[in-house]
């Protein structure tokens, strides 16, 4: 008794070691990896194209362009420039590219690509002391008049001030003097312009951040804006759109404060024009791209993930194994269904993954029906036991052959999936049946086949679930929890379910 | 739709009773008292007899061995003095393959079911036996030629066709549960209680039936023979325990089952050991067989001859309040 309390104890340590450790590694895989506990998760991925042009003057040309940081809320996984001709430096710490050469006579085309994914939303914060009050603009009395009164009008909306300004700029219709003072026609930038000035009004510093917002199908279009305003502490970005605060999930930002987005020096009539395109991957694929950049690239290379597909695919399948030997281990020593042969139900449930549910049992009980009446017609003949059931592999393989034919050539699609029963494992179940049917009549054969076809059926929506193999693939882990699980089962003396009924008699006497 | 539910007791229950589960006996009883390498002694007709011999057990004497193809034509000589045999695997189990010759001459055998087999449907029936067919994994085997037992006439009422025989549980060398297997039609004359034979409970210490089963169905006769099975007492009954006590000794096995049929002129006769026995035997008797098992691990002393370990169970009952 003293034996098994230890033994019972250190599986259980096993068992709770294992746990934590998976419980971890899940951890780890989700937030460095991108790992998900959903299969066919997908991940976006935008391709930005930046098209900068010029016309130059004949100078030497100096172009320079700001480009998202590294500590944006995104994944780069691709950066790329078309630049014939020019010496390129990147300068990390301020964020620019700077492209440089010799004087140019044609016209300039200068491609910047960016692949991005896992882009999230930041709360768009950058902390800055010190900032001075701007100045107030210069306005003639009676738009000042006008900038009073349409500030007056904003009060009466919710938020900060920034927030204020953007929704009454929004407001449809809009506010008649805000109509009467802003110009007829104008581009996005002047409109961001005249809220940076009337929170200038109100003594709050604010700038431009530009950047992309992330739309399927932009061509061509210009550097998107929003609103960065100073509350005393930091810099906040504000939607200029919604008047939402914080860096939304679709939008890259370029470029901040007073630095401009592109600067051509040699160069007239510049423009930058961004397309954004967008395609769609296996997050699954991801996952190595993403380790590398978390610098746990070294791990990644370990695991099997970075293995070729084939062997992936291959693994993925023997990964769902251990959770099928645990239903076994359940079905006999905790609910005590008998079967034939350990592992037979789990062979069978293999087949019939590959076979589909319907068609493999239709299939698989033909064969087995065919094989027991061959089988009959044979123990007449009293041959001895391995030439017996060498004959009998033998029918089952004829049999699989006879029904593959019949079902290709009357376009039965279930009985060509015959071929797909491991022709051993179906040929000793025949033999068993046909033993146990001989000794102890068919009753029992049919008992005996149905518990282990109970068994391979619960095996089979185990390993078939599209979620349970993606789980046990992608968190391998679980197969040391389920390892520990099915030895400490190995200890289990409890009664199996089964007995509650065999030994009922017992209980009910008394 | 609950109904089916009646049929289940809660674990509680059984445990309450002393029921012994299979997985309890696996791993409590089995792995603790039972040697892997003691297996082979009990599994093989041939060692256990002669293990028997030395230790003074009486069994079927044996007239010979076959062990090669080449030698299952010399059966006639080696049975020739005798008018009755029996052929088993010596690694059979459940009465598979057994083959009982209740008369034979020149031209053919009758077996114990009256079935009239030739010289040929004989040695091929030897032949199966060496090429693995009634044995455990279909290993290769060999087949022991004994002589029949006389069986004694105390039980003809009790059977339908087979042979009766006790089964005893023996712990640490204590038979701790017996009972009775009774052959039936539905059973085909085996003595398999799972193919509906009758187990009939017997007291351990009296030899008397307590209780009698037949598909886990309490019964009070036979469904055959209709003999009441309550007046079933068997004969020699300190001769059956100390058979089983002895067998301890004779195989080191703490947890064994010892079969033995009772001869009309020779007394009880062991016919083989089990180092797995069943747990049906709980059902036949009416009890758990874990409440035997305690009391015995805690208060039966150690260290006793089989005999005197039969005596001290024997005293016990006399002692017990009933």
């Amino acid at each position: 008794m003293k034996n098994l309390f230890t033994v019972r104890k250190i599986l259980t340590l096993c068992l709770f070691l294992s746990i934590i450790f998976t419980v971890f590694s899940v951890y780890y895989k989700i937030t460095y990896w991108g790992f998900d506990f959903r299969p066919n998760r997908t991940a976006s991925v935008w391709s930005i194209d930046a098209h900068i042009s010029f016309k130059p003057t004949g100078e030497p040309v100096k172009v320079s362009m700001a480009v998202p940081t590294g500590a944006a809320k995104f994944k780069i996984l691709n950066e790329d420039i078309v630049a014939k001709g020019y010496r390129i430096e990147k300068n990390t710490d301020n964020g620019r590219i700077v492209l440089t050469s010799g004087p140019q006579k044609q016209d300039q085309d200068i491609y910047y690509r960016l692949t991005v994914y896992d882009n999230e939303e930041g709360r768009g914060k950058l902390r800055e002391n010190g900032v001075q009050i701007p100045r107030k603009p210069v306005y003639g009395e009676q738009q000042m008049q006008m900038a009073e009164e349409i500030l007056a009008a904003a009060v009466a909306f919710d938020g900060a001030w920034p927030q204020k300004i953007i929704t009454l700029f929004n407001q449809e219709p809009m506010n008649p003097t805000l109509n009467a003072f802003l110009p007829v026609k104008m581009t996005e930038k002047q409109r961001v312009q005249i809220m940076i000035d009337l929170l200038a009004i109100k003594q709050i510093p604010a700038r431009m951040a530009r950047g992309v917002r992330l739309e399927e199908g932009k061509q061509a279009a210009e550097a998107d804006l929003m609103l960065e305003a100073h509350d005393g502490h930091k810099w906040r970005l504000y939607d200029i759109r919604t008047g939402k605060a914080g860096l939304p999930k679709n939008f890259i930002v370029f470029q901040h404060g007073g630095k401009s987005l592109l600067d051509v020096q040699g160069g007239v009539d510049s423009k930058i024009r961004f397309s954004v395109l967008k395609s769609v991957t296996s997050s699954f694929k991801l996952a190595g791209h993403r380790a590398q950049l978390n610098n746990f690239g070294k791990m990644f290379d370990y695991s099997i993930y970075s293995l070729p597909l084939l062997e992936q695919n291959t693994l993925k399948w023997l990964m769902v194994f251990p959770l099928g030997i645990l239903v076994v281990v359940l079905m006999r020593n905790v609910i005590g269904i008998p079967t034939m042969g350990t592992f037979t139900p789990m062979l069978i449930a293999m087949s019939l993954v590959k076979t589909g549910f319907w068609p493999g049992l239709i299939c698989f009980a033909l064969i087995i029906a065919i094989g027991l009446l061959l089988r009959a017609i044979l123990s007449k003949l009293n041959l001895l036991l391995v030439p017996r059931i060498s004959a009998v592999v033998i029918f089952v393989i004829l049999i699989m052959q006879f029904m593959t034919i019949t079902g290709y050539r009357m376009n039965w699609e279930i009985a060509s999936s015959a071929v797909f029963f491991p022709i051993i494992i179906t040929a000793w179940i025949i033999e068993r049946a046909s033993i146990t049917w001989e000794e102890d009549g068919a009753a029992n054969a049919t008992r005996e086949i149905i518990y282990s076809m109970i068994t391979a059926v619960a095996t089979y929506f185990v390993i078939s679930n599209e979620y349970i193999r993606h789980i046990t693939f992608a968190f391998d882990e679980i197969n040391l929890v389920i390892l520990f699980t099915v030895m400490l089962l190995g200890t289990y003396t409890g009664y199996r379910l089964t007995e509650l009924k065999r030994f009922s008699p017992l209980a009910k006497k008394s | 739709m609950w109904h089916w539910l009646k049929d289940y007791s809660l674990p509680g229950a059984l445990k309450e009773q002393g029921v012994l589960g299979m997985n309890a006996r696996n791993y409590k009883i089995i792995s603790k008292n039972n040697n892997r390498r003691q297996y082979p002694l009990v599994d093989d007709k041939v060692q256990t007899k002669t293990l028997a011999a030395k230790a003074g057990i009486n069994t079927p004497h044996l007239i010979g061995v076959i062990e090669y193809q080449y030698q299952v034509k010399d059966l006639t000589r080696l049975v020739k003095d005798y008018p009755q045999f029996v052929i088993k695997p010596a690694h059979g189990s459940g009465g598979k393959g057994v083959l009982v010759v209740k008369h034979w001459d020149d031209d053919c055998f009758v077996t114990a079911s009256e079935k009239v087999l030739t010289f040929k449907d004989v040695y091929q029936h030897i032949s199966n036996t060496l090429s693995g067919l009634f044995s455990l994994g279909g290993q290769y085997d060999v087949a022991v030629i004994e002589e029949m037992v006389n069986f004694s006439d105390i039980f003809k009422d009790f059977s339908y066709q087979g042979v009766p025989d006790v089964r005893i549980i023996v712990y640490k060398g204590y038979p701790a549960m017996s009972m009775m297997r009774l052959a039936t039609a539905e059973s085909g004359g085996r003595a398999n209680l799972h193919q509906g034979a009758v187990g009939v409970g017997l007291d351990i210490c009296t030899g008397k039936t307590l209780n009698a089963v037949m598909h886990n169905k309490p019964v009070s006769e036979h469904p055959d023979t209709h003999a009441e099975l309550k007046k079933l007492q068997v004969p020699y009954w300190r001769e059956h325990l100390i058979i089983g006590a002895k067998s301890y000794e004779m195989t080191g096995l703490g947890y064994l089952g010892a079969d033995i049929v009772l001869d009309k002129n020779k007394g009880p006769m062991m016919l083989e050991l089990n180092a797995r026995p069943g747990l049906a035997i709980q059902i036949a008797n009416g009890r758990g067989l874990m409440d035997v098992i305690k009391k015995i691990d805690k208060t039966y002393p150690k260290n006793l001859t089989p005999e005197e370990r039969v005596d001290f169970l024997l005293n016990q009952a006399e002692t017990e309040p009933k």
